[in-house]
């Protein structure tokens, strides 16, 4: 089973979230503050974080962005406020996704299946448009004949829409086959993985070639 | 001001001339009468000047160039007096123009209005009343201002710490009511604490979203939305299957999704609670009256209806018809919060009953995506998201 990345500094919190996290049968291990979590991150693997904002020392949004500089592991923000700063502020710095406190662990253990998921296709052929190349039996990404380097999140919403050319997909759509989230998902996790996806497959992010924006619809694949 | 001045000098000077010659014309032919004569020619410097032989009367064209040079004396003198008037009159009624003014610019609601006093005399003295009078109503509103504020950022920091110690519990909650050893009182104490943490998580989380609109910081994320699709899934989603839909299929309008749930799911769980089956909605679009097209959603449902006393009050927070109803499974805020959203929308809900019987809970919103608020869209991504 996966193994959680806990950083929370409220010991009832992260106690309480500990157990449930392990009673839903995830291997925990939990920090006090971001600089342990970094530690810890160095030490051993894990195969997601669960990252409180509010954080004594280095907060929630900075620990992410570090995290992110040597790292494609999801990130889910816990936020104790849910207000759009925090929601943009986490989005910005790299997070996949984000829960609200108090969190029911049911709604924690869908969001953590969610986007610690790489599905491969076995015996898929790689495709190729372009300088991109897309291996879905692999699971394997190249531009220009160099590896990608993709969280699952990134990696799953370039599958989908690669995996209908040109056709239009509504962030609804999208937020449903991605983060399988309910139908009341927040559209700006789309929005900033869009952004992340094309700062690393795009050559020109102002004038993107392969994840492209149709006006008040959504986005496409292409046409290449 | 200077200009007018003038010009009465010039026009009082000039009427007292005609006055002068016409008093010259009049009386110079006759003999003054005695006493007027003597006060005129009375004194020895007026009688030195106009008689040549003192001790005799003055000749008479004497007498009327003695008059002329009198009345155009009292023309000038009565010309400077008017001059002196206006002057004085100026400088009372230009501080009681401005006082006027400033009153004025209160009433408009601005506090920060002074005057600055000039001179020592009552006027003065007003002026520095009203001053004073501003300032402390201006401290006073100042202080009242804050105090809400504080009021309402204390609403929003006791919910947020709220939200620390309910995520541990609401984490732990599902293993103790799961737990197979507990059986009996205590399988029923674990039930109770774990719908009463839930009810608590509700709670904190209507509060913080009313807090939100006191604050001024709640948002409209807006996208294309089809309204049978979301109405649909907003029933489905809580299991209201007996709640009857009619949405024309394939209406779309520009609303934020997720608040227009929230203002769906409260007016319907409103009338599931406090109505009675069938409970209907019935979405479609209205001219507004000036041009534009407005959502309105109706929730009617069959109950006994609203008392008409409760009706101005439905919106308020944690307002109850029924004092003696037990504290209902709602937060006491749903018709607030939903209140709010619909006015965040640029939209409003009217309550009211049916004439066929039961409640029925109106929401119009503007359905041509004019929002005061401009919600997000793919080609208007943030640059640096």
């Amino acid at each position: 089973m996966a193994t959680v990345l806990l950083v929370e500094d409220d010991p009832a919190a992260r106690q309480g979230l500990e157990l449930a996290l392990r009673r839903l049968g995830y291997g925990v291990r939990a920090a006090e503050t971001g600089e342990a979590a970094l530690r810890d991150f160095q030490g051993a693997a894990a195969d997601v974080v669960v990252l409180d904002v509010m954080l004594p020392g280095l907060d929630g949004f900075e620990v992410c962005r570090r995290l992110r500089r040597g790292s494609d592991i999801p990130v889910i923000m816990l936020t104790a406020r849910g207000d759009d700063l925090d929601i943009v502020g986490g989005l910005e710095a790299g997070a996949d996704d984000y829960v609200v406190k108090p969190v029911e662990p049911r709604v924690l253990d869908a969001r953590i299946r969610a986007v610690i998921r790489r599905t491969a296709r076995a015996g898929a052929p790689a495709e190729t448009y372009g300088e991109l190349m897309i291996d879905r039996g692999s699971l394997i990404v190249r531009r220009a004949g160099r590896d990608v380097s993709l969280t699952p999140t990134e990696l799953r919403l370039l599958l989908v829409l690669s995996g209908s050319p040109r056709q239009v997909f509504s962030r609804e759509q999208l937020l449903d086959l991605v983060w399988e989230h309910d139908y009341l998902g927040d559209s700006r996790l789309v929005d900033a993985c869009v952004q992340r996806l094309r700062a690393k497959i795009e050559t020109d992010t102002s004038e993107p070639r392969y994840i492209q924006t149709v006006r008040g619809f959504g986005y496409r694949f292409g046409p290449v | 001001m200077r200009k007018r001045l003038i010009i009465a000098f010039i026009v009082v000077a000039l009427l007292a001339a005609l006055a002068s010659s016409w008093f010259h014309t009049l009386i110079g032919a006759y003999r003054l009468p005695a006493w007027l004569d003597d006060v005129i020619f009375g004194p020895g410097w007026l009688r030195s000047l106009v008689h040549t032989d003192p001790g005799q009367p003055a000749p008479h064209p004497v007498r009327h160039t003695a008059l002329l040079f009198f009345g155009v004396a009292a023309g000038l003198v009565l010309a400077m007096i008017t001059t002196a008037a206006i002057a004085a009159s100026r400088r009372v009624l230009l501080p009681v123009r401005r006082l006027a003014r400033a009153a004025q610019r209160m009433s408009g609601g601005d506090l920060s209005v002074r005057i600055q006093p000039r001179g020592r005399d009552e006027l003065a003295q007003l002026v520095t009343s009203f001053n004073g009078m501003a300032a402390a109503l201006e401290d006073k509103v100042g202080e009242l201002e804050q105090m809400e504020a504080r009021a309402r950022q204390y609403a929003g920091d006791v919910s947020h710490e709220l939200r620390t110690p309910l995520t541990a519990m609401t984490a732990v909650t599902d293993i103790l009511h799961e737990h197979p050893g507990l059986t009996g009182d205590a399988a029923a104490a674990a039930r109770l604490v774990r719908q009463e943490v839930l009810h608590l998580n509700r709670l904190v989380e209507d509060l913080i979203e009313i807090s939100r609109f006191d604050a001024g910081t709640a948002q409209l994320v807006t996208d294309d939305t089809d309204v049978a699709t979301v109405v649909g899934r907003c029933l489905r989603a809580r299991s209201w299957t007996d709640v009857s839909a009619d949405v024309p299929a394939g209406l779309t309008v520009r609303l934020d999704r997720r608040r227009f749930d929230v203002i769906l799911a409260n007016l319907v769980g409103n009338a599931m609670r406090h109505g009675a089956l069938p409970v209907a909605v019935t979405a479609g679009l209205q001219p507004d009256g000036e041009g534009g097209t407005r959502l309105t959603v109706d929730v009617r449902d069959h109950g006994d209806g609203l008392p008409p006393a409760a009706i101005p009050h439905l919106f308020d927070r944690f307002y109850k018809a029924d004092t003696a109803r037990a504290r209902s499974e709602g937060s006491g805020l749903g018709l607030a919060i939903a209140w709010e959203n619909a006015r965040l929308h640029g939209g409003h809900i009217d309550a009211g009953n049916h004439p066929g019987g039961g409640a029925m809970f109106t929401v119009s919103l503007p359905a041509n995506g004019r929002f005061p608020v401009s919600g997000t869209e793919p080609q208007a991504e943030p640059a640096r998201l």
